[in-house]
């Protein structure tokens, strides 16, 4: 049993006002929560103060009490709390400690002191129970997004916690993990676990959860029973700034008629340590398109982008463009990417600077032509604000911004809507559709089916390195679309 | 994905397992006496002898391409070193007597440092400077640098790819600049990597005052024991021919 009581939040000095008001939250064993809400609702910092991440780790004024069991942990220190809730993070990149599965999987209990033994028996039965045999003794940085999250549930499972927090665990995976990750759900919630999950993407939940809560500046808006939720209309879940919790449904755009003109690649051919990972002879995609590039996690995608921008030179391939043709090393000239962490692509102290970085000379012309882009993103107001002080989709705008100004006309975004809400995610899309607009060709890696139905009107279908299909909205794409995001439908692969 | 590590990641089976004490043991010998060492009397021996004992090892850890590179050169170098050279004379031979003094010297610490680290997973690491008592104070930052690096290195190569794209590249500019572009994204994406590492880390519970167990298994088999007492009798020796019993 789980009992907030009269919380009241905020971090540190800096003038955000409080993160938490006024929760007071009783969540009884074995029950799952779903937690969501907009970006900044207080969603995550609520996690953090079931995990004992507040006030241990993240300081800040915290008012009321945390009762699990009766004790208030709010008073005890972190390694107290460990053995009690377990806890999976957003980003499988930074929640290792180890560097190798088996090392990862046994440090929370080493941490504890338990002896060998039983942590080799824990061990097996974890293995055998998330079925991870194969993942064992391997290094952590080879393994995928998805087989990270596994691994994270698994390490945490180890320590035997009755309770799991789950902080957004979907964030970076594909549709085939995300069902893999709810397969991981549900046999806590077998086990009678207590589950608190907050999330963004909540079609793969709605089978699994029993409440959910919805937050809204800090509070708690709403307290229904997963019936109740399932029955609020689509339209108002989008109202209340939620991601859908149907399948998504596809619509013809036939409003728009594509480009006869073609970019034709030939060749794109690459190869890590001897195994080929990316196979493409001969592509033809119509000029001034939005290209969503879809499959799944491992099938190419990311490195035919990086070979169409031009980053891999080892890659051979070549781009014609009307009578052009563009090798590798060109094309670096010719693509833009937006990379799926902004903060990667942004040196400069201040927007306007990082801006005028992507053009040739600091003319009045080129400000006044930033300017015009600057507002026409919303990001006329912090102009000279540095960019790394800025949260992610701002940055996004920021990267988008410098894109446009550097005059390439094709595009590579990689992942835009990761971790993004239904307002966030819209906004990426009417960018995405501006600059489609412009005449530019955009490249979208995406594993997000509101994105591609908000704005995609051409696709690449990858599968081992090869291109599967490619195509428009036509009837038989549409339905592959569809079946792509159906066949790993995460409530079958429970109720079987 | 692409793997950027300093220890290994895994343990892999091999031949000869060696306890990570004996090979940071062989690598201290090998330092000492390789690279400090003279160049005469009984040295002339145990100095190939330690040589050949870096490179079998990376051998049988089954880098078989650079452990035949690596003896290809050092066996051209020595036999320079020991038989050309004193009939060369000019400034050839100065070129050769300054390769084959470098390469001789450092070759084989180079050739250990490498096996150690690339046969030596993290825990297998910590396990080891447990067992020496050495103090929780340096294992566990030294096992973070361990666990940071490949972060480091994963940013450095998207910050790198990121620049090019862009266009931003060495000369023309500013090299300061440069290097500032490089290096303020690189810091500012690694401090918060490492803090939700902590976080993450800390609720696991890191930290807590028990005695911390280990489930990986070291210890001394025949071929440790072994390489210790040649070590330990190699530093005797050169000792002895320092002092002048040779």
């Amino acid at each position: 049993m789980i009992k907030l009581q009269g919380i009241w939040f905020s971090y540190g000095n800096e003038n955000t006002g409080d993160e938490l008001r006024n929760i007071n939250l009783t969540i009884p064993e074995g029950q799952v929560v779903l937690i969501c809400g907009e970006s900044g609702c207080g969603k995550t910092t609520l996690t953090r103060l079931i995990n004992g991440l507040i006030p241990n780790y993240y300081e800040g004024k915290l008012q009321g009490s945390v009762l699990i069991e009766d004790t208030n942990i709010s008073e005890k220190p972190l390694y107290d709390i460990a053995p009690l809730v377990g806890s999976v993070f957003q980003n499988p990149r930074s929640q290792f400690f180890s560097m190798d599965t088996t090392s990862e999987l046994a440090f929370g209990c080493e941490n504890i002191g338990l002896s060998e033994d039983l942590i080799t028996e824990r061990m097996e039965r974890v293995v055998s129970d998330f079925q991870i045999s194969y993942l064992m003794g391997r290094s952590i940085f080879a393994l995928s997004g998805g087989e990270k999250q596994k691994i994270a549930c698994a390490s945490s499972a180890m320590m035997e916690p009755k309770i799991f927090v789950l902080d957004e665990p979907s964030s970076n995976l594909d549709i085939k993990s995300i069902g893999d990750l709810a397969k991981v759900i549900a046999l806590w919630k077998e086990q009678k676990k207590t589950i608190i999950i907050t999330e963004h993407r909540l079609s793969y939940l709605m089978a699994l959860a029993d409440r959910v809560i919805y937050m809204k500046n800090g509070e708690i808006a709403e307290d229904l029973r997963i019936e109740e939720f399932k029955n609020i209309p689509q339209k108002e879940i989008y109202n209340m700034g939620l991601r859908s919790i149907a399948p998504i449904t596809f619509q013809h755009h036939n409003d728009k008629i594509l480009e006869k003109e073609m970019l034709e690649l030939s060749n794109f051919h690459f190869s890590y340590e001897k195994i080929p990972t990316l196979e493409i002879n001969h592509l033809k995609i119509p000029k001034r398109s939005i290209v969503g590039i879809i499959g799944n996690n491992g099938a190419g995608k990311t490195t035919f982008a990086r070979c169409l921008c031009g980053l891999e030179k080892k890659s051979a391939g070549e781009l014609q463009i009307g009578r052009k043709i563009f090798s590798g090393k060109q094309r670096l000239n010719q693509c833009y990417m937006v990379m799926q962490n902004p903060s990667h692509q942004l040196f400069t102290e201040e927007v306007m600077d990082e801006v005028l970085l992507s053009m040739e000379d600091d003319t009045e012309e080129n400000r006044e032509l930033v300017n015009k882009v600057l507002h026409d993103l919303n990001l006329q107001g912090l102009k000279n604000r540095h960019p790394m002080s800025f949260s992610g989709g701002q940055q996004q705008r920021v990267a988008i911004a410098s894109a446009i100004v550097s005059g390439r006309s094709m595009m590579v975004f990689d992942e835009p809507t990761s971790g993004l809400d239904f307002r966030h995610m819209k906004e990426v899309a009417r960018n995405l559709q501006k600059l489609g607009a412009m005449g530019n060709t955009l490249f979208i890696i995406t594993h997000d089916p509101e994105l591609i139905a908000e704005c995609c009107n051409y696709f690449i279908f990858m599968e081992q390195g090869k291109v599967l299909w490619s195509g428009g909205w036509s009837d038989l794409n549409m339905q592959r679309i569809i079946n792509f995001f159906e066949a790993t439908q995460y409530m079958e692969l429970i109720h079987r | 994905m692409i793997e950027w590590q300093v220890l290994s990641s895994a343990s892999k089976n091999l031949r000869v397992n060696l306890d990570p004490r004996t090979k940071l043991f062989l690598l201290i010998t090998i330092c000492i006496l390789v690279i400090g060492g003279q160049i005469n009397g009984i040295m002339l021996i145990i100095r190939p002898a330690l040589a050949a004992i870096s490179l079998i090892l990376l051998f049988t850890a089954g880098k078989r391409k650079i452990s035949n590179i690596c003896i290809g050169v050092y066996v051209f170098f020595f036999i320079c070193e020991n038989f050309i050279l004193p009939v060369m004379t000019g400034t050839l031979g100065f070129i050769l007597l300054f390769f084959s003094g470098f390469i001789t010297r450092l070759l084989p610490g180079m050739v250990m440092g490498y096996y150690t680290v690339e046969t030596t997973s993290v825990s297998e690491f910590i396990a080891a400077m447990k067992k020496i008592h050495l103090t929780k104070k340096i294992v566990i930052p030294l096992a973070v640098m361990f666990r940071f690096f490949p972060t480091v290195i994963e940013e450095y190569h998207a910050i790198g790819d990121a620049m090019r794209m862009r266009g931003i590249r060495f000369g023309g500019k500013n090299i300061f600049k440069i290097l500032e572009y490089r290096f303020i994204p690189m810091m500012i994406c690694s401090i918060k990597i490492g803090e939700e590492l902590s976080a993450a880390a800390l609720t696991r519970g890191l930290g807590a005052p028990v005695h911390r167990t280990n489930i990986c298994r070291i210890g001394f088999h025949f071929i440790d024991i072994f390489l210790i007492f040649l070590c330990i009798a190699l530093f005797i020796l050169s000792i002895l021919s320092k002092i002048g019993v040779f």
